[in-house]
């Protein structure tokens, strides 16, 4: 049992009583990220996702081509040293568009969580705290969109609104956060009755308060990691209107987008859908497997 | 069944029944009148002109404005709004603006197809999910356990329709195992009367031998590239509710009386777990009408899913609006059942 | 325990590959032809109102009309419905001879009377087809006195002007709108006095080879041959025609041998399947143009040097070799190939790519760099590398351009409304004569937003020129064939410099047919069904 006995940093997060509230913390983090580097799939993921970020972040660098230069006369070459992942029907390096297709799919993966989450913390929060009427109706209208399949619900709002990235995302978000908002609800409806937020109440915090400072910190762990496992859905979901061309317009290098010509020349170029198809799967995957690391840690009452 | 004589008079009990079944039934209703308000104010939003799709591009514009009115399109948002509750309550979606018949007809007339995929996509599903699901839990941690999430990972992580591409480039352009895109080849399509609309069914009541086999070899492929999703899910849960029933005394106090280990996870946990995996399945059924979207697009297989796609992109929007209404309508009445079902039969709610 | 799973999953796995045996090559039985054709864009099979290329062949083979197009010479009209016809002097009445002891399949005799009933229909319907008369002078109000039936074999149309008779005849005669209607039928089924137009939308009520007997939208039209036929029966029982959109699915079912004919095949299938045994490819020029529409209310096209400008900013040839390959022939004369009065293949290309030219041209006309504009386009395969080509080209070239995709009817609703900068659209002719075109293209009546010419390509692009109203009416009424033939020429040179259009191909329509299947025959304006054999 040496190393407890050790000084610096370490000494310190390892510390048998922590001293103060900032160390108990510290210590608590230092665990999670412990347990969750322990689960090599976990980490695995997560070390994709972040290799994802620096691709995106460098992608100008890292492509070996302007992935929207057209080169008519190479049009649909298969996978070469020149082309590793071949061309397309224009004559655009695939490798280098899928590159630059990692920024597409972040941007809607991040935009949707980040729309998704707040909105459906704070819907679920509410109705759960307050409960009576303002649960009442906040939840039916949560039912309503959970009564759609989210593909369907996404597909019909963004005929409604018109293909684009932006639409897309307000899709997905619209499709995406019933589920946070049930959540929320649920967990929060557990933390009204304790003994804690009524002693809170007592004090005379205000609702917003209670809401902002007890009730939202302790909902988040279990948020954090149903969004993050929704990502995964919402990457599919969005390759899925990128497909049907309902999603980034072109010359754009979205995934689905690119899959969808890809079917065109199935029979003749299978480089051309099977590439994205495959950039896609790992991504999801990734975020799965990253993912169910997270609950292990954050939302151990899980399983 | 617990049906015992109580008396005529409400008991506290039954009274709090009675309250819970009628909220139910209220919080279903409103539901239901939330889908419908979505809906319209989905399709009030599409930037599309369905006029046009029926008087045609070249129209004189008199008769663009005739159809105009004919629509109601002149009339306020509220009037719609009522006309359209009225005709969704009666389900009457409207004809549509492609085909220029009812789309409930339509749909009918689609959906066999696709009831007949999900189908056999659930058998498929069902039938593998379920063992490895208990077999994951049963050896938990094992190779199989690890086999089967694995499995299961890659499941929910790939894009169903990129798998059914993949499907059709493998077994049919290549290996030539399976039939390609369509329900059955166009040359047996009409030679047998279709009485159900299900074409492995109708086939056999024909005593089409040919036409059954080559219907088999069309809907192997996509319904196992939805069986793999809904197999996914299901062995998922079925290990979770599995390994939660492992961990339970009755378990434990079998295993000591000497019962084997297959017998006591078969026989007796499994017993305990069946309600909770048929209302996944139930679920999971409603899920691959979902699947169906884009794995009809991919195998132009002619059912619901392929019917909504077109409808979108042909900008067909009483159809668009309809298949929106039908699947929110399946999805309540599937859920209702599930939660029926599960009230009914879970020994642990009564 | 490993050894035994392996095992297990082998025989599983030998199971399953025994109960799908191979898929074996089916063949079509020999009283069938078997097609398929991506067909969701019909919507009616009422000939008052359709319009659209699918439903207007599918028509041509289920009802007869006056006169016929020549199946071995497209710009040969034939006797049809009419035995004969006779122009008056002056040049303005054409009367027809209608066959005697014609029959609807219902039984009801067919007789001039329902013909003139049918001409009159389809004016005071007035849905899109009306525009084939309106366009030679007819309008629901003159019809019954314009066009009348003396007795049960004679019809009389009486024209307001003496227009070249072989294009009325084409326009007219041989197009939907002189389709013999069974009358009493239709009339039986009308709902809310329209005419039978609701009834019409899934049947056919006409004389013909064929009737349809089947039309689920998206997925199935059959035809069925009319035993009754007056005229030659045809040697195919029943025509299946299956919707398939995807160009590669069509191509699969044809190796397969599940059809015998594949509509909508890509350069790239067309090129692979040419070459397997069995498989014939058959190639038509259509009168179709395929064209960048440019809205001339929007600032940066006013300029005929703008619009000059954009036509350097595509590489025509590359297109040509590429993705057009095999499925267009380069066209930029907005007159298509073999149409009388239209500019040889040569002489109707003029431009190719040349970024610089077009920078310069853009700068005289005072277009800034950096101009932002869209461009809308539909659901053909080819919109979209067109689109996303320009895109580039116009990048280099320092504009700024947004490609939307859309649903073709949304993208007729904003061309229709002149909601649009730039739009990638095709305008199909139903005359081989350079009139057809023009009328259209050059032509505009009245370019006030409220007359709503949206028949009029010329009236989308708000493009009118006095001048070259003029020179299209001259060039029509001109009685000497070789001077209107050179008025059509100058015509052309003149707009392709300044026109509002940039048109870039002319459609050549391709059919792969299994060689089981004989006598395939078609050319731009109908394929005849009736002549296939097995």
């Amino acid at each position: 049992m040496d190393d407890m006995h050790q000084h610096g940093f370490r000494g310190w997060l390892a510390a048998p009583v922590p001293a103060s509230a900032a160390q108990a913390r510290a210590q608590q983090i230092w665990l999670g990220c412990k347990r969750f580097a322990a689960n090599r799939s976990a980490l695995a993921g997560l070390v994709f996702l972040l290799l994802l970020v620096i691709v995106a972040w460098l992608a100008p660098l890292i492509a070996p081509y302007n992935p929207f230069q057209q080169s008519l006369s190479a049009r649909l070459t298969p996978p070469s040293a020149a082309h590793w992942f071949g061309t397309d029907e224009l004559g655009r390096d695939i490798l280098s568009r899928i590159i630059y297709g990692t920024r597409i799919t972040l941007y809607i993966a991040v935009l949707t969580a980040g729309i998704v989450a707040p909105v459906g913390l704070i819907v679920g929060t509410i109705a759960g705290y307050f409960g009576g009427w303002i649960d009442l109706v906040l939840m039916r209208i949560v039912d309503v969109f959970l009564a759609f399949p989210s593909l369907i619900l996404a597909l019909a709002f963004v005929t409604a609104l018109g293909p684009g990235i932006e639409n897309a995302v307000i899709a997905l978000s619209l499709a995406a956060w019933p589920p946070i908002a049930r959540l929320a609800r649920a967990e929060t409806l557990t933390i009204r009755k304790s003994d804690y937020v009524a002693a809170m109440r007592m004090q005379g915090a205000s609702h917003l308060r209670i809401i902002w400072s007890d009730v939202i910190p302790m909902c988040l762990p279990s948020v954090v990691v149903r969004v993050t496992l929704n990502m995964a859905i919402v990457i599919l979901t969005a390759a899925g209107l990128g497909f049907l061309g309902l999603g980034a317009q072109p010359p754009s290098p979205e995934w689905g987008a690119m899959l969808s010509t890809g079917r065109e020349f199935m029979m003749n170029a299978w480089w051309v859908a099977a590439m994205p198809g495959i950039a896609i799967l790992l991504t999801s995957l990734a975020v799965n497997l990253a993912g169910d690391g997270l609950r292990d840690v954050l939302d151990p009452r899980h399983d | 069944m617990r049906v015992a004589a109580q008396g005529g008079y409400l008991t506290p009990r039954r009274r709090r029944r009675l309250r819970e079944t009628l909220v139910a039934i209220a919080s279903i209703g409103v539901t239901l009148l939330g889908l419908v308000a979505l809906t319209f104010f989905i399709g009030r939003m599409l930037p599309l002109d369905p006029v046009i799709k029926i008087v045609g591009e070249n129209a004189p514009q008199a008769a663009y404005d005739r159809v105009y009115r004919e629509l109601g399109l002149d009339q306020p948002l509220i009037v719609q709004f009522l006309g359209y509750l009225k005709s969704a309550v009666t389900l009457d979606l409207g004809n549509s603006l492609t085909s220029g018949r009812p789309v409930l007809e339509d749909i009918g007339r689609v959906f066999p197809a696709t009831i007949e995929l999900a189908t056999v996509a659930m058998v498929i599903g069902t039938g593998l999910g379920v063992p490895l699901g208990v077999l994951s839990a049963m050896y938990a941690n094992s190779w199989i356990d690890h086999v089967v999430r694995t499995v299961c990972l890659i499941g929910y992580s790939a894009p169903n329709f990129w798998l059914g591409l993949m499907g059709l480039m493998i077994f049919y352009a290549g290996l030539g195992w399976v039939s390609g895109p369509g329900r059955i080849d166009f040359v047996y399509e009409y030679g047998f009367e279709q009485r159900t609309g299900l074409l492995l069914i109708d086939t056999i009541m024909a005593g089409n031998w040919d036409a059954f086999r080559n219907a088999v070899s069309h809907i192997v492929l996509p319904a196992a590239i939805l069986a793999f999703s809904a197999m996914t899910y299901i062995s998922r849960m079925t290990r979770s509710f599995m390994a939660a029933q492992l961990t339970q005394e009755y378990i434990i106090t079998a295993r000591v009386k000497g019962l084997s280990w297959r017998r006591t996870v078969w026989r007796h946990a499994f017993r305990n777990i069946a309600v909770q995996v048929l209302t996944v399945i139930a679920l999971s059924y409603a899920f691959l009408l979902e699947g169906a979207v884009l794995t009809e697009t991919v195998f132009a297989w002619p059912g619901f899913g392929r019917y909504l796609t077109s409808a979108l992109l042909a900008g067909d929007m009483n159809a668009v609006v309809g298949c929106t209404l039908i699947i929110g309508i399946i999805f309540v009445t599937i859920n209702l059942i599930c939660d029926v079902l599960y009230r009914v039969l879970d020994p642990r709610t009564r | 325990m490993k050894l035994k799973h392996m095992m297990l999953s082998s025989a599983f796995a030998a199971a399953v590959a025994a109960a799908f045996p191979l898929q074996t090559a089916a063949e079509t039985p020999p009283d069938v032809m078997a097609m398929a054709w991506n067909i969701d864009a019909i919507s009616t099979f009422d000939p008052a109102q359709v319009g659209e290329v699918v439903t207007i062949e599918l028509l041509a083979n289920t009802c007869d009309r006056l006169m016929e197009y020549d199946p071995e010479d497209e710009t040969n009209i034939v006797p049809g419905l009419a035995e004969s016809y006779e122009v008056s002097e002056d040049g303005t009445t054409i009367t027809f001879k209608i066959r005697e002891g014609l029959t609807f399949p219902s039984g009801n005799p067919a007789t001039a009377q329902e013909m003139a009933w049918s001409l009159h229909r389809v004016l005071k319907i007035g849905l899109g087809a009306a525009a084939a008369l309106t366009e030679y002078g007819f309008t629901a109000e003159n019809a019954e006195e314009r066009i009348t039936a003396p007795d049960d074999t004679t019809l009389v149309m009486q024209f307001d002007q003496a227009y070249p008779i072989s294009l009325v005849l084409q326009a007219i005669a041989a197009y939907p709108v002189a389709t013999l209607m069974d009358r009493d039928t239709i009339m039986a089924n009308e709902v809310d006095g329209d005419m039978g137009n609701k009834y019409l939308a899934t049947r056919t009520e006409c004389v013909g080879p064929y009737h349809l007997a089947r039309w689920n939208p998206g997925e199935v039209v059959i035809l069925e041959r009319n035993e009754e036929y007056w005229g030659e029966q045809p040697a195919m029982k029943t025509i299946l025609i299956r919707h398939v959109a995807e160009a590669a699915t069509q191509r699969l079912m044809l190796t397969s041998g599940d059809i015998d004919v594949a509509r909508d095949l890509t350069p790239e299938d067309i090129a692979d399947v040419s070459q397997i045994e069995g498989i014939e490819i058959a190639t038509t020029l259509k009168p179709q143009l395929t064209y960048l529409a440019l809205n001339n209310e929007f600032g940066p096209f006013t300029d005929p040097r703008a619009r000059l400008a954009l036509r350097y900013l595509l590489d025509y040839d590359a297109m040509g070799q590429s993705f057009l390959r095999d499925i267009g022939v380069i066209r930029q004369s907005p007159v298509q190939l073999g149409a009388f009065g239209a500019l040889s293949e040569e002489e109707g290309r003029a431009f190719s790519l040349d970024i610089e030219r077009a920078r310069e041209l853009l700068a005289e006309a005072g277009v800034e760099p950096g101009t932002k504009f869209s461009l809308i386009l539909g659901t053909h395969p080819y919109s979209m590398p067109i689109g996303q080509h320009f895109q580039e080209n116009a990048a280099e070239a320092g504009l700024d351009v947004t490609v939307e995709r859309m649903a073709n009817a949304q993208l007729f609703a904003r061309v229709r409304g002149r909601e649009f900068e730039m739009a990638l659209m095709s305008w199909q002719t139903s005359v081989g004569d350079a009139h057809g075109m023009a009328s259209r293209q050059l032509y505009n009546p009245d370019n006030a937003a409220e007359a709503k010419l949206t028949q009029y390509p010329s009236w989308r692009s708000a493009y009118f020129s006095e001048e070259y109203n003029q020179r299209v009416m001259d060039a029509l009424l001109e009685p000497d064939t070789a001077k209107r033939e050179e008025l059509y020429h100058q015509l052309q040179l003149d707009q392709m410099q300044e026109g509002p259009q940039v048109f870039i191909f002319q459609t050549s329509q391709n059919v792969a047919y299994r060689t089981a299947l004989k006598g395939w025959t078609f050319h731009g304006f109908r394929a005849f069904y009736n002549m296939v054999s097995k």
